[in-house]
């Protein structure tokens, strides 16, 4: 892994990528969801705050339409008591004074502006008049809609000073002169109407006249104060309709029998941030939620699939490198983890007994293989051996048999030796002499054999049956074939922590090929044990860098090499 | 893959404890929204219509801003001992912040200085306490609208000018600021030849007395200054008593119904009027800013003040200033 890191600069766990994946699918589509929703959202309650702003107002002329409109009524109720006598008229007008709370006074001029009557109600006329706000001067071109005067404090009546407007009309008296009659209104019925009206959290309408005189606002006292102001200037430019300023809304409407205008304001601002701060607050929690099992479903991923994933992927790992010794803790995860996970615990105990089974039975093949080549003594040379002994009883040669049936005796011995494979050099080399002793007498002493010894190496052991072979073969190929004399020479000296046995003829020699078939093949004629055989079984031994070297020289005489290593009594642990 | 595991727990946790700390940072706005603050106002007085437009205006900017509050103030404006009883039982009632008018300068002090320590927040009003624990001071510059007197005292036509001051408890800031004020534009002029203070109970009764008993001692006055809404009226009255409207130059403050009507009738000859509503609304929307962390710094914010005579009480602008808009 750390490997793979260095190559591809960051490799990540597969939970990892799959939870980083997940969640930042999750958050660019919360993202690009809440954008399109804000703006979306943003404009459609944009809408709605006009469409609700111009419904208000709508709503709001209406109601003070009816209002003026009721003014007219009182107008005329006040035109019919003209027709009635004077005591009539006062009683009728008195009694619509106390009824309605909303009208002041009631006063009339005559053509000069001179005040004629009144009627106040529960107020006194003041003895002297400073100065008369309610009396309005006529406007030519008017028609018939009502003359509004702006708002004022009324001034006509003894310690009453309450905000008013005055509302006049001419009449014809029953004596044929012009009468004005103005009707001072407090805005008491607007008012509550008025102020209940909201746009909104805080959006609110008020009453304005054509001249930007503001008629009735629901903060009609901080407008007074100084604390409050409405850009009356720049609305009374404006025509009907609904205008966005800055956040701002404004719907104008102009009343058809007067020249009041209802102004609506509200703050989009305000609607839009409201909603979508709920809203916001409404995806915060689902957000947090989708968050939340993200990062346990990510969790639970990562405990589930990925951390049993690393897990096998080290067991695996790990068994790679050490197959034999490696023993399995099966991860825990899903379950097709845990059967991917028992899966490959039954697959590395089954590996496990095979390599374990291949390698016993490998031994056990080998070294019954031996032990059989051992057991198999050539029966040619037994017989030979045999005839040879009987020769030499008839011939009455009794101390040559004797010594020929002692070396055939120590021969078999030593070759079988217990049954152990390693024996001191001592005995294999008493075993290579034994060998010579009978073959000198079988091939009538046609060569001299030597020996040349280290005495040190005596002690130390070696695999039985090694010398004989080699022996063999120089007899067989080597010296057999020969007219003159053959000589043997067997030599065994140290060389640093290894032995050497080397056997040296004068015979006819080998050539290279046949020194290497030699080391290849299986004997396939009369000989015993080949070469093959000895060379095998001290690499199965000591290793592969011991064995057996052959050196020849054709028509010169041949030289075979066994190295072994230095092996003491019982400082070999066999296989 | 151990470390990785740790990461990971890490990161849980640390989402885990943020959408902790949103959820509860949600429900603490929610319950903060859901009870509302409590501001108390104590005010020297309750019945005048200065004072009532004051409430007017502290009602409205409460309802604006969504805040609970109690006006109280004693019955007498001399009674410094039950205002400080009711800023006591402003604290106690758990006010956070209070919006207050001192009756007198220093003897209220304690009391505002000893609620200051349990933490409630302090507005004055139109008339200064001593204390150093102050946050705002809205109302007149008492020091200009008493020149302001001083200036309208001065259209007098007389060549020579006697001048009464009629002003209420000599402990009382305000009025002390306004006297000197006053003195310091009278003074100045030649034609003033001598001034004579009497200081009267804060009602119209007393004020009516007080100056009976000034212009019969002085019988040369033919001026006549006041500084509150009481003593105006009593001025006014005294001067309908004695017929003197055509005589006496008389200027007074704040408006009433009444003092108003005299302005018409000639008793009084000039108002000056201040901005009570404004008083009651900045009071308590400056203590909405201080609920919210706000930090005015011991600030001074003036009302404006209006002088209204005869001549210009109609006008629109002076219409506004007198005559307060109830439905």
């Amino acid at each position: 892994m750390r490997a793979r890191r260095n190559k591809k600069g960051i490799t990540m766990p597969l939970a990892s990528v799959m939870n980083l994946f997940v969640i930042g699918m999750v958050l660019a589509a919360l993202a690009g969801g809440l954008v399109v929703f804000i703006s979306v959202f943003r404009r459609s309650v944009e809408q709605n705050a006009v469409i609700s702003s111009e419904q208000a107002v709508v709503q709001v002329s209406n109601t003070v339409r009816n209002y003026t409109a009721d003014m007219e009524e009182v107008m005329n109720l006040i035109e019919e008591s003209y027709g009635r006598e004077k005591e009539e008229r006062d009683n009728a007008l008195e009694t619509l004074l106390r009824i309605r709370k909303d009208v002041v006074a009631v006063t009339s001029y005559d053509e000069e502006g001179e005040m004629v009557d009144w009627w106040t109600g529960n107020y006194h006329l003041k003895e002297r008049i400073l100065k008369n706000l309610s009396f309005i001067q006529r406007e030519n071109g008017r028609g018939n809609r009502l003359l509004i005067s702006e708002p004022h404090a009324e001034t006509l009546l003894e310690n009453y000073y309450p905000w008013v407007v005055s509302i006049r009309k001419d009449l014809e008296t029953g004596d044929g002169k012009k009468h004005a009659v103005v009707l001072d209104v407090r805005f008491s019925q607007i008012a509550n109407y008025v102020d209940e009206v909201g746009i909104g959290q805080h959006g609110y309408c008020f009453i304005m006249d054509k001249n930007g005189n503001i008629v009735y606002h629901p903060q009609q006292q901080l407008i007074y104060s100084g604390l409050k102001s409405e850009q009356t200037d720049i609305l009374t430019k404006a025509g009907d309709g609904t205008r966005v300023k800055k956040n701002v809304i404004y719907s104008i409407r102009s009343l058809d029998n007067c020249d009041w205008r209802i102004v609506g304001v509200s703050y989009i601002d305000e609607l839009v941030t409201v909603k979508v701060r709920d809203a916001m607050r409404i995806l915060l929690v689902l957000i947090a939620f989708v968050l939340m099992t993200v990062f346990f479903s990510s969790f639970l991923l990562t405990h589930m699939i990925s951390h049993p994933i690393q897990s096998l992927v080290e067991a695996m790992k790990d068994f790679e490198a050490n197959a034999e010794e490696f023993s399995y803790q099966p991860v825990h995860g899903s379950k097709e983890m845990i059967a991917l996970s028992d899966s490959f615990g039954h697959m590395v105990c089954r590996i496990q007994d095979l390599m374990e089974k291949v390698r016993r039975e490998e031994i056990t093949l080998r070294k019954t293989e031996l032990k059989a080549l051992q057991a198999q003594i050539n029966p040619h040379f037994l017989y030979n051996t045999l005839d040879a002994i009987g020769w030499m009883c008839e011939e009455e040669r009794s101390k040559d048999a004797v010594e020929m049936v002692d070396a055939l005796a120590k021969l078999f011995r030593i070759s079988i030796s217990k049954g152990h494979e390693l024996i001191p050099i001592e005995k294999e080399v008493e075993h290579a002499k034994s060998y010579l002793m009978i073959q000198n007498f079988r091939y009538k002493n046609q060569f001299t054999y030597s020996f040349d010894i280290e005495e040190e190496c005596l002690p130390y052991l070696c695999n039985k049956i090694t010398l004989q072979p080699i022996i063999e073969n120089a007899i067989y190929h080597g010296i057999n074939r020969m007219v003159d004399e053959g000589e043997i020479c067997i030599r065994i000296y140290g060389e640093g922590n290894d032995i050497v046995f080397s056997v040296s003829d004068n015979g006819v020699g080998m050539s290279r090929e046949q020194c290497e078939s030699i080391l290849k093949s299986e004997p396939g004629d009369q000989t015993g044990i080949g070469i093959k055989n000895v060379n095998d079984r001290i690499k199965i031994y000591f290793g592969e860098e011991y064995g057996i070297t052959i050196e020849s020289e054709p028509d010169e005489g041949t030289c075979v090499s066994i190295r072994m290593p230095k092996v003491e009594e019982g400082g070999y642990e066999g296989k | 893959m151990r470390a990785n595991r740790k990461r990971w727990g890490r990161a849980f946790a640390v989402s885990a404890l943020f959408l902790l700390v949103l959820a509860l940072g949600g429900c603490g706005k929610e319950s903060a929204a859901s009870g509302k603050r409590y501001v108390a106002l104590v005010t020297k007085s309750m019945d005048s219509a200065f004072w009532k437009s004051v409430y007017a205006g502290a009602a409205a900017a409460a309802t604006e801003y969504n805040l609970q509050i109690s006006m109280v103030g004693p019955k007498r404006e001399e009674d410094y001992e039950t205002q400080n009883r009711m800023i006591e039982e402003a604290v106690e009632n758990g006010a956070e912040v209070i919006v207050f008018s001192a009756v007198d300068y220093n003897a209220n002090s304690e009391a505002i200085d000893e609620a200051a320590r349990k933490g409630v927040k302090i507005v004055v009003i139109d008339s200064d306490v001593n204390s150093g624990q102050v946050s705002c001071r809205i109302g007149t510059d008492n020091r200009e609208a008493g020149k302001m007197a001083g200036e309208a005292a001065l259209e007098a036509e007389e060549e020579e000018l006697y001048i009464g001051i009629v002003n209420y408890d000599i402990n009382s800031a305000n009025g002390q600021q306004r006297e000197e004020g006053f003195r310091e534009i009278a003074g100045a002029d030649a034609r003033v030849k001598n001034m004579y203070t009497i200081n009267v109970v804060s009602t119209t009764e007393d004020a009516r007395e007080g100056t009976i008993q000034l212009l019969e001692e002085h019988p040369e006055i033919n001026v006549i200054v006041t500084f509150n809404e009481w003593t105006s009226l009593g001025v006014g009255w005294a001067i309908r008593d004695l017929d003197l409207a055509e005589d006496t130059q008389v200027v007074a403050f704040d408006s009433n119904v009444v003092s108003v009507g005299m302005l018409e009738t000639g008793e009084v000859d000039a108002l000056i009027v201040q901005n009570p509503y404004a008083m009651g609304y900045l009071g308590v929307e400056e203590a909405y800013r201080l609920l919210n962390g706000g930090n005015a710094g011991g600030a001074v914010i003036d009302t404006a003040t209006t002088c209204v005579t005869r001549d210009n009480m109609f006008e629109p602008e002076c219409q506004r200033m007198l005559f307060s808009f109830d439905q």
